[in-house]
């Protein structure tokens, strides 16, 4: 075909008679190839459930002792509507930040009033705070950190999510995007959490320590958002379960 | 300073090398090199994003055209020659992709009991299962 004879497609003139079936073609495939891929990639995903910022319950605003290791908790002595006394609840900050920066030591122990949004996924709860004084008023009163009671060792699997997205923050994911975002919340220091595929002592959740019963180790960071088995230490502080995990008793599961 | 902190301390470094070449390419470099752009401003900053992201090939193309080394007939040849083999790859790429993580997706073992093997930390095994 001589190049003048061409037919050359011109979005506002009429479609050259060559081209109408090569565009027909294209079209259609396109139209059915991408609603396709949609559907196939929406029935390959996990159904997220029922979890997210509890707005509808307004700004809770609650008095308890801090403990700040390995994550910041209030064990609760005087409650709200929807955060009962003697509950034990991991905060966190704003985004991807933990409420200690800029923040001492100095409040392990202490009374303190704090004020913020709770985000739920069923029995976990966590309550985003503001910065500043408006989401944490300290005292100088000494409070009872609850003593940890020791649960045994267990054998568990399950996954490492940073508990602010798994608690609704975010939907929970899969994949490597899924493991880039928990670990950059992990890296900003919000509480990890351990899911479990079973209730242990009638929990699913667990807060994660290292084995020392501080902050999670470096290592455990490569397993975070895989499905992995464990053996560790479980602890109670107040209501709340604790795991002891140490990454050199850990796999990823096939 | 694990493998997560690593990576993101990269992304850091680059964004803020990326942030340096955006303000001085967009208050000084564009003018040099491009006279369309003098005295036009409210586009540049809808530029900041794609230098963050490209800024060592926006210092190239900056230094190339200051030193008046471009050759702008074959400046596109060489993606366009590519053009055929990248699409090919990418139809064959893409749906590889797909099913190989499809493939290497974990199971969630959702029948499995957590077991306790001691009773107290340290202590002998038990072997009970969860209630």
């Amino acid at each position: 075909m001589a190049e003048k004879d061409t037919p050359y497609f011109v979005g506002f003139l009429p479609i050259p008679a060559g081209l109408k079936l090569f565009l027909l073609v294209v079209s259609l495939s396109l139209i059915t190839g991408f609603a396709a891929g949609g559907i196939l990639v929406g029935i390959s995903q996990d159904d997220p459930g029922q979890a997210g910022f509890r707005f509808d319950h307004g700004r809770q605003t609650v008095t308890g002792v801090f403990e700040s290791h390995p994550y910041p908790m209030l064990h609760i002595t005087m409650g709200s509507e929807h955060l009962p006394t003697g509950k034990t609840i991991m905060v966190s900050g704003q985004g991807k930040t933990n409420i200690m920066r800029g923040r001492s030591d100095e409040l392990d122990g202490k009374i303190v009033e704090i004020s913020g949004v709770i985000v739920q996924r069923g029995d976990l709860k966590m309550l985003q705070i503001a910065g500043g004084r408006r989401g944490l008023k300290p005292t100088e009163e000494d409070g009872v950190v609850p003593v940890a009671e020791d649960l045994g060792t267990w054998r568990v699997k399950g996954e490492i999510c940073d508990g602010k997205c798994l608690a609704g923050a975010m939907n929970p994911g899969r994949g490597i995007a899924h493991k880039a975002c928990a670990n950059l919340c992990l890296i900003g220091e919000i509480p990890p959490v351990f899911v479990s595929t079973k209730p242990i002592e009638g929990e699913e959740y667990f807060l994660i320590a290292g084995p020392d019963g501080k902050e999670m180790t470096q290592d455990t960071y490569n397993y975070v958002g895989q499905f992995v088995e464990a053996e560790t230490r479980i602890e109670r502080r107040g209501n709340l379960l604790v795991m002891r995990m140490d990454p050199a008793k850990m796999q990823v599961t096939p | 300073m694990n493998a997560a902190e690593s990576i993101f301390f990269v992304a850091q470094v680059w964004a803020t090398i990326g942030a340096v070449v955006a303000t001085a390419f967009l208050l000084f470099g564009i003018d040099r090199i491009d006279e369309d752009a003098r005295g036009a401003y409210i586009f540049r900053p809808l530029l900041v994003p794609g230098i963050l992201l490209i800024w060592p090939l926006v210092l190239w193309r900056w230094w190339v055209l200051e030193r008046d080394l471009d050759n702008w007939r074959n400046r596109h040849a060489p993606p366009r020659r590519a053009h055929l083999f990248i699409a090919v790859m990418f139809v064959v790429a893409i749906p590889l992709i797909i099913a190989v993580s499809w493939s290497l997706r974990q199971e969630w073992q959702a029948d499995f009991e957590p077991v306790k093997i001691s009773l107290l930390h340290g202590s002998a095994g038990q072997g009970d299962a969860a209630a």
